[in-house]
Parts: C-alpha cells; sequence; structure tokens
C-alpha cells in the first residue's frame, strides 16, 4: 500500500529531515511511528501524502509514485486519504458540520448524502449533536475527534494521523487510538505517529522508531 | 458531469452569498471597476457621436477662387488651363457669376433678391476640389500661386477646418486607444487585488483544501464566479454612469450645437455597446482573478 525507496529529504539549508529510509506498509496495517520531536516522522507522513517531496528516492501509494505527480494528479491520490494533523487546521469561520463536509465539497457529493456522511462521521466520533457548534467552543479533546472526522468523513483507504495523542490526558488519549482501532478493524491502513510510546505498547502493532530522520532497532 | 454541475452551482451560491454579506467591500470593488470602464466607454460614445456628424462633412478640401469684375476671358483661360494642368487638382469647375446669382436665388427661394439689384454683384469664379492626399503645405502653395494670378481677387481655402477636425477625431481614436489600453490592464489588475485580498482572507480554508485533495479548479472556482458576477455587475453600472452623464449633459449640448444652428446630441449606448461593455468587463476581470489564484496556488503542491 504505501512503500518507501531509499527516500532522503533535506530542506533548504541543508537540513536532513528523513535519511534513506525503505520501507514498506500493507494493505489494512496499522503501523505506529514513533520518535522525539525533530526525529522526521511528520515529514515522513507529509511525503506519503505528497505535501513534501523527497530529495531522493520513491515514495509509492497504491503503486503511484506520489513524489513524481503532477499539480493535476495529486489531488486525487489525496483523495484516498484522511489525514490528520499536528496542528488540527480546523476552520473557526464555520461550524463543525462545515468543517467535516470539506472532503466532500470537494469530491462534489449531493446534500442528501453529505447530510448523511458528516452525520455518521460525527456519530462515530462521538460529536453527535455538536454539528452546530463553532469549533471554538469544543475542548481540546474533542476538537481531535472533529479532526477525525473530517478525515474519515470520505471513507479514505489510507488514514495518516500526526501526533494525535498530543496535549491529550492518558485515558483520552486511549479513547482516540481505540477509535483508531476500530478503523483498522474494517480494513482502513492506518500510520499514527506519537511521541509517547508508552501508549503504543498496548497495541501490540508494528513501530517504526525514527531517531534524526533514521530507522532505529 | 453531475457532479461538476453541482460544484459549480455550489461555488455560485456561495459567491453570492459572500457578496451579500459583505456588501460593502463588494459595493466599493464594484464602483471602481465602474469608473474605470465608464471612462473609455464615455469617450468612445463621444466620439461616435462627433464622427457621425463629420462623416456628412465634405473632407476634401475645396478652393474657392473669386475673380476680379474687371477680369476678361484670357485671364479666365489662363487660369482654366493652369488648373487643368495641375496635379494637386482633382477637379475644377468654372461657375459664372450669372450662374451664382441663378444658384442664390433658388436658394433663397425668391424673386425679390433680383428685383433690389440693378446689377449682378456676385464675382465669376473657380471651385477647385484638390486631390485628398494633398498636403496642408502643397494646397497652401497652391492658394498663394492662385492668388498671384492676374485677375484673381481672392482665394479661399474651404473645407480646411473640416480636414482638421478628422485629423482630431483620428487623434481622439488613437487617444482612446491608449486609455482602453491602459484602463483595461488597470481593471485586470485591480480585480486580481481585490480577488488577492479575498483570497488572503480564506487561505486557511485554500490551504486545507489543497491538503486533502481539491484540484486548482476547486480553489479557483469560487474566485472565478465572484470575479465574473463582479465584472458583469460593474459592467453595467458603468453603461449606468455613462447614461446618466449623457442624460445630464445633452441638454447643454443640444442648445450648445443649436447656438450654431445645428441639430446635434450625443447619442446614448445601444443594446449591443452595453453588451460589449459588460462582456469586455467580465474577461477581464476573469483574467485579473486566474492570475491571483495562480499567484497563490503556485506556493503548494
Amino acid at each position: 500500500m504505501i512503500q518507501f525507496q531509499q527516500v532522503s529529504k533535506r530542506y533548504p539549508g541543508g537540513f536532513d529531515a528523513v535519511k534513506n529510509l525503505s520501507f514498506e506498509i500493507q494493505t489494512g496495517e496499522l503501523v505506529f511511528l514513533a520518535g522525539h520531536s525533530g526525529a522526521g516522522k511528520s515529514t515522513l507522513l507529509k511525503l506519503i501524502a505528497g505535501i513534501e517531496k523527497p530529495s531522493s528516492g520513491a515514495v509509492l501509494v497504491n503503486n503511484q509514485n506520489v513524489s513524481r505527480l503532477g499539480r493535476k494528479a495529486l489531488p486525487y491520490v489525496r483523495r484516498h486519504l484522511g489525514l490528520i494533523f499536528q496542528d488540527h487546521k480546523i476552520l473557526y469561520d464555520r461550524s463543525v458540520y462545515d468543517n467535516v463536509r470539506l472532503p466532500l465539497d470537494i469530491v462534489g457529493f449531493d446534500g442528501r448524502e453529505v447530510k448523511r456522511r458528516v452525520l455518521a462521521a460525527l456519530d462515530k466520533v462521538g460529536l453527535s449533536g455538536k454539528e452546530k457548534l463553532n469549533p471554538v467552543a469544543l475542548s481540546g479533546g474533542e476538537q481531535q475527534r472533529l479532526c477525525i472526522a473530517r478525515a474519515v468523513v470520505h471513507r479514505p483507504a489510507i488514514l495518516l494521523a500526526d501526533e494525535p495523542t498530543a496535549n491529550l490526558d492518558r485515558d483520552y488519549a486511549h479513547d482516540i487510538l481505540e477509535l483508531f482501532k476500530s478503523f483498522h478493524q474494517v480494513g482502513v491502513t492506518l500510520v499514527i505517529s506519537a511521541h509517547d510510546e508508552t501508549l503504543m505498547a498496548d497495541y501490540g502493532r508494528r513501530i517504526l522508531r525514527l531517531k534524526h530522520g533514521e530507522f532505529t532497532a | 458531469m453531475k457532479h461538476w454541475i453541482r460544484l459549480n452551482a455550489l461555488a455560485l451560491q456561495r459567491t453570492v452569498a459572500a457578496m451579500v454579506r459583505h456588501p460593502l467591500n463588494h459595493g466599493l470593488n464594484l464602483l471602481v471597476i465602474a469608473i474605470a470602464a465608464a471612462f473609455p466607454f464615455g469617450f468612445y460614445l463621444l466620439l461616435s457621436s462627433v464622427a457621425a456628424v463629420t462623416a456628412q462633412l465634405p473632407v476634401e478640401p475645396q478652393i474657392s477662387v473669386f475673380l476680379k469684375p474687371a477680369a476678361g476671358s484670357a485671364e479666365i483661360g489662363g487660369i482654366k488651363e493652369l488648373l487643368a494642368q495641375d496635379e494637386r487638382v482633382a477637379n475644377a469647375r468654372f461657375v459664372a457669376k450669372d450662374e451664382a446669382l441663378k444658384d442664390l436665388q433658388a436658394k433663397v427661394g425668391s424673386d425679390d433678391l433680383l428685383a433690389g439689384l440693378t446689377e449682378n454683384p456676385l464675382p465669376d469664379a473657380f471651385l477647385v476640389t484638390t486631390r485628398s492626399d494633398a498636403s496642408a503645405a502643397a494646397l497652401d502653395a497652391l492658394k498663394t500661386e492662385l492668388a498671384g494670378r492676374p485677375g484673381v481677387d481672392e482665394v479661399q481655402l474651404d473645407s480646411a477646418w473640416a480636414q482638421r477636425l478628422e485629423r482630431l477625431l483620428a487623434l481622439g481614436r488613437g487617444l482612446l486607444e491608449v486609455i482602453v489600453v491602459l484602463l483595461a490592464v488597470a481593471l485586470a489588475l485591480i480585480t486580481g487585488n481585490a480577488i488577492r485580498m479575498q483570497i488572503l482572507t480564506r487561505r486557511d480554508e485554500i490551504e486545507v483544501a489543497k491538503l486533502i485533495g481539491a484540484t486548482d479548479a476547486f480553489i479557483r472556482r469560487p474566485f472565478m464566479y465572484a470575479a465574473a458576477v463582479q465584472g458583469l455587475i460593474g459592467g453595467l453600472l458603468a453603461c449606468g454612469i455613462v447614461v446618466t452623464a449623457l442624460y445630464w449633459l445633452n441638454p447643454a449640448v443640444t442648445e450648445l450645437a443649436s447656438a450654431y444652428g445645428q441639430r446635434f446630441a450625443l447619442h446614448l449606448p445601444g443594446p449591443l455597446e452595453i453588451g460589449a461593455v459588460c462582456l469586455v468587463t467580465t474577461l477581464l476581470n476573469l483574467v485579473g482573478a486566474w492570475l491571483a489564484v495562480w499567484r497563490h496556488l503556485r506556493r503548494f503542491f
């Protein structure tokens, strides 16, 4: 599903975010990405989504070389992805409902289908009844759930979550991870990054550990 | 196709909603567009009104050569021969004084004129039409030459003013072209800037949309609709400004013309001209918006 072939990313100024990474993630797999801040976790996820282009090597998603795709093709690859951003990227000028519907508008779903899917997604993450609120009125944990609802509303095959449990207390973080597990159970491929490895240990899944842009054992 | 129509309907709906939500911002933009478009359009109507009048004027300069009463047939024959050979002359006609008097009488339409006269006060004359490509200097030279001939009393260069007016009009048309080009560029830049402002207020939305799979066309669409609606309304407003101005000016223009014994009024724009103005402002707005969105989207993958 996701394949890295000797991928390096050097940012302008000479900082190497990831160095010569090669790995593969199978369809339906749940993989954790561990490492301290600045280890290259975010960069790795951005490379999968085509938000960053590798300096060398190839990133394959669904057997398509994301790093070689042009402006016109890239959006269609991204529609197979659900992205949960570290900085949330919630739009505060509109309701919870309108935040979640954005991916559906981009694809062009009709009104009734949009409503059905948005309400289903909000129900799934436990935000039923809050669709009319402004996101400002939500707690930190609820905002994270809003991001998850937006990431899954168009039913992507791959879910990429950058530090979804950061700034959440342990119980809440477990709730979120349970939510991800339920997506995993219906066949979604997940890549979840976190700096707190103790959370992941409970799930017994594959963990990719990054340090200074390289894998460690 | 169904998706595409829905996406466009949604974009248009949101565009109109945004305009209704921020009437002042959009209103000011519209006014700027309207005034920028009204200038060349009004100038164009002014020119075409004047051009319609000048089209009826003789543009080829005519020279009237009036002879002295004492001029004999030898002198008349000499001038006739000179005119026939001169290459600046297209056509020369001798008008004897009896003929001229008959003409005058026919124009006035009364026998009283003749009754009060003991003798014909009109001189013999030549009416000379010069070639239209003769330069003003050549005509002056011809005039001086004719005036120096024996038997010639006076030489008048008629219609020179018509030619000057024609040149003035040509200058006006050139000026109009310059103004149109400059204001067209200004209009595109103004819209581009207005759209850039709208982009900046929505940059978070654009970023998120880009990150989750929006195409450039999806991002561009609402701004293009905003620009098109703005251009169309701006064009209509421009026509409104011009029509109002013409209505306001026309009584004074008509009065001025009638003081010169002329019937003249600035003509109001027709539906075709209004349509053309709206089309041009809409297209220029689209160009401006496209450039603004393109500049903004360049920074994203």
